[in-house]
């Protein structure tokens, strides 16, 4: 902090000094050009004016006065010598009395500086409700703290959004946990158990494993999501909604559902291909799970405009208008103890969102309930003959 | 001393049930916060051990409606389990009414002892050993002895002196027997009640004839102070 500071005020000073020294020294030199330029020395002729006798008048010399150009100049340079010395004077106190203002000048410039500084010295990491505030007029210092504060909010948003999800997971975490601590505790203690009550903790003790194994793997692939940038290649969304809706078919068929694939060709899109697929995959997961024997799933994709949609449809038991919302939200599900025993995380959706989002994209819900559901992912289109047109994904969101 | 387990984790709520049974208390489990309350509606339980975080009723609404019960003398006590661990959670929890709180996951006989010490204050006891006149029931290791001598008894008998304990020189009817020694699933019109509690004084009888529970005619049963 110091050197800034110090430098300012020699800058100040030096500039102050140098323009004042230009000031004086032209003036000095003007004064003694001129000075040299005029001389006044005059010759005076002393002498007397008498009257002849015949009546003339008579100019009688009667001494010559000396030149007084020496006398002058001596003079002159007298003055000249008693400007420069005061002038000198007059420019060392300049010096020192700006380096002194200019030390004061710069410390009160400097001092919204100085409150940025330890306002982000004393916020730490875990603690990011400071903000700096910076009164005063609206001038780039005032813009550098208010910038300073706007990304603040913006970390603050972010930390407490990461903060409630380690929340969330740990608590997500925590229950198979107690589950299978409690039984196998419960067991133990018990010195009648026999082999199928053993049987049975085992049984219940590997399901809750099971329920941890998926939703650890469901968090891996939702943090890395959030953290690591999408591809932003060229993609062809038909091609990849029609790959994974293939997958689908043979498990779908095993309970009796018939997936339908209405695809449009040429359907490009800057984005990742494998996220956009396991977006879509996820939507066909749930579908499969909701749907009874007999019915049909319809994944269809084509365009609309600047926008590229893909659509899941079930015939399922459809979504209460009260829950629409709350199925994007993480860790949501339907029926717990349902959704237990199929061991979900509750992350699908959330994934779902995540990725549509991040290819500048939305997913909407249109459903009613006993009338089945439709998903919809919307995210922008780029013309079939310029599919390099790059895009800056904004993971932000 | 009857118990009610809820979670909404049937997995974890049938181990506890499970658990607690073994140790001598009659549980009956509820998957819901709305079934619960219609249980609690009803039996005037002891003790409830109830999960904070539930999709239909949660914990903390279970635990305030619960004050609301006309039909109970006194509402039950309440030990809220929960995997929420922040001090916010916890005072939440407390100020709902909850007695005690226990953070998921824990070791179970932590859990037992807080059943233990939250089910002691209403005998007036302080240790884990109740003392009524001769007899000791140690609550933890579930041992009871007369006179200094050890007395064998079933979980179910323990239970039954475990409650006249709680409830020295009064008279307590068959049908209080039946709502916190027994669990739902005792049938109220065979005589378990008073054949359990004839084997218990059975064994509670000291050699020189002499009974601790005597039978009041007509009211039900009470064991002598001392």
């Amino acid at each position: 902090m110091g050197s800034i500071r110090v430098r300012l005020t020699v800058l100040y000073s030096t500039v102050l000094f140098g323009l004042a020294s230009a000031v004086v020294g032209g003036i000095y030199l003007g004064l003694s050009r001129s000075l040299e330029d005029q001389p006044v020395t005059q010759t005076w002729t002393l002498g007397q004016l008498s009257r002849t006798a015949t009546g003339q008048i008579q100019f009688t010399r009667t001494e010559m006065l000396a030149t007084l150009s020496d006398f002058e100049l001596a003079v002159n340079q007298r003055a000249l010598d008693q400007l420069e010395r005061y002038s000198l004077f007059a420019l060392l106190t300049l010096f020192v009395v700006s380096l002194i203002v200019g030390w004061f000048v710069a410390g009160r410039v400097l001092r919204p500086i100085d409150r940025i500084t330890n306002v982000a010295r004393e916020i730490q990491a875990t603690d990011l409700s400071r903000r700096i505030r910076l009164q005063g007029p609206d001038d780039e210092l005032r813009d550098l703290a208010d910038t300073f504060d706007d990304m603040l909010d913006r970390l603050d948003v972010a930390f407490e959004s990461q903060r409630r999800f380690i929340h969330e997971a740990s608590h997500e975490l925590r229950n198979p946990l107690a589950i299978m601590r409690a039984n196998l505790d419960v067991a133990l203690a018990d010195d009648q158990a026999d082999v199928t009550d053993l049987r049975e903790t085992a049984e219940i003790v590997n399901r809750s494993a099971l329920r941890m194994t998926r939703l650890v793997d469901d968090l891996l692939t939702w943090a890395r999501q959030e953290n690591l940038s999408l591809r932003t290649d060229p993609v062809n969304v038909g091609v990849a909604v029609r790959g994974v809706a293939r997958e689908f078919e043979t498990p779908a068929a095993a309970q009796g559902v018939t997936v339908r694939c209405g695809v449009e060709n040429d359907l490009w899109a800057i984005g990742d291909g494998p996220a956009l697929g396991r977006a879509v995959a996820n939507l066909l997961a749930n579908a499969l799970r909701v749907s009874i024997a007999g019915t049909v799933i319809h994944v269809r994709a084509g365009r609309q405009g600047n926008l590229i949609f893909i659509e899941v449809e079930d015939q399922g038991p459809g979504i209460a208008l009260e829950h629409q919302e709350k199925i994007f939200q993480r860790f949501w599900r339907g029926n717990k103890s349902q959704s237990r025993e199929e061991s979900r995380s509750g992350l699908g959706l959330t994934i779902v969102r995540q990725i549509a989002e991040a290819h500048g994209g939305t997913v909407v819900l249109d459903s009613k309930l006993n009338h089945g559901a439709t998903f919809r992912i919307r995210i922008p289109a780029v013309a079939a003959d310029a599919p390099t047109v790059p895009l800056v994904l904004d993971l932000e969101k | 001393m009857r118990v009610l387990v809820v979670d909404d984790e049937i997995d974890l709520a049938d181990a506890v049930a499970r658990g607690l049974r073994n140790g001598g208390y009659a549980v009956d489990v509820s998957y819901g916060g709305e079934d619960a309350l219609e249980k609690a509606w009803i039996v005037p339980y002891d003790l409830i051990v109830l999960d904070l975080t539930m999709p239909d009723v949660d914990g903390l609404e279970v635990c305030a409606r619960l004050r609301e019960n006309p039909n109970v003398e006194e509402p039950p006590r309440v030990l809220m389990l929960t995997a929420r661990d922040s001090l916010d959670d916890r005072v939440a929890g407390l100020d709902a009414g909850a007695d005690d709180y226990l953070v998921k996951p824990f070791a179970f006989v932590e859990l037992e002892a807080r059943v233990r010490s939250l089910l002691r204050r209403d005998a007036g006891s302080t240790g884990a050993t109740l003392t009524v006149g001769d007899i000791d029931l140690d609550t933890s290791r579930l041992v009871v002895k007369r006179a200094g001598a050890t007395v064998e008894l079933t979980t179910k008998e323990l239970n039954l002196l475990r409650y006249f304990m709680t409830k020295p020189g009064v008279v307590v009817s068959q049908e209080e027997l039946l709502d916190h020694v027994w669990d739902e699933n005792a049938d109220p019109f065979t005589n378990t009640v008073r054949v359990t509690v004839g084997t218990l004084r059975r064994k509670l009888t000291s050699e020189d004839g002499h009974s601790p529970i005597e039978t009041v005619i007509g009211s039900g049963y009470r064991l002598i102070e001392s």
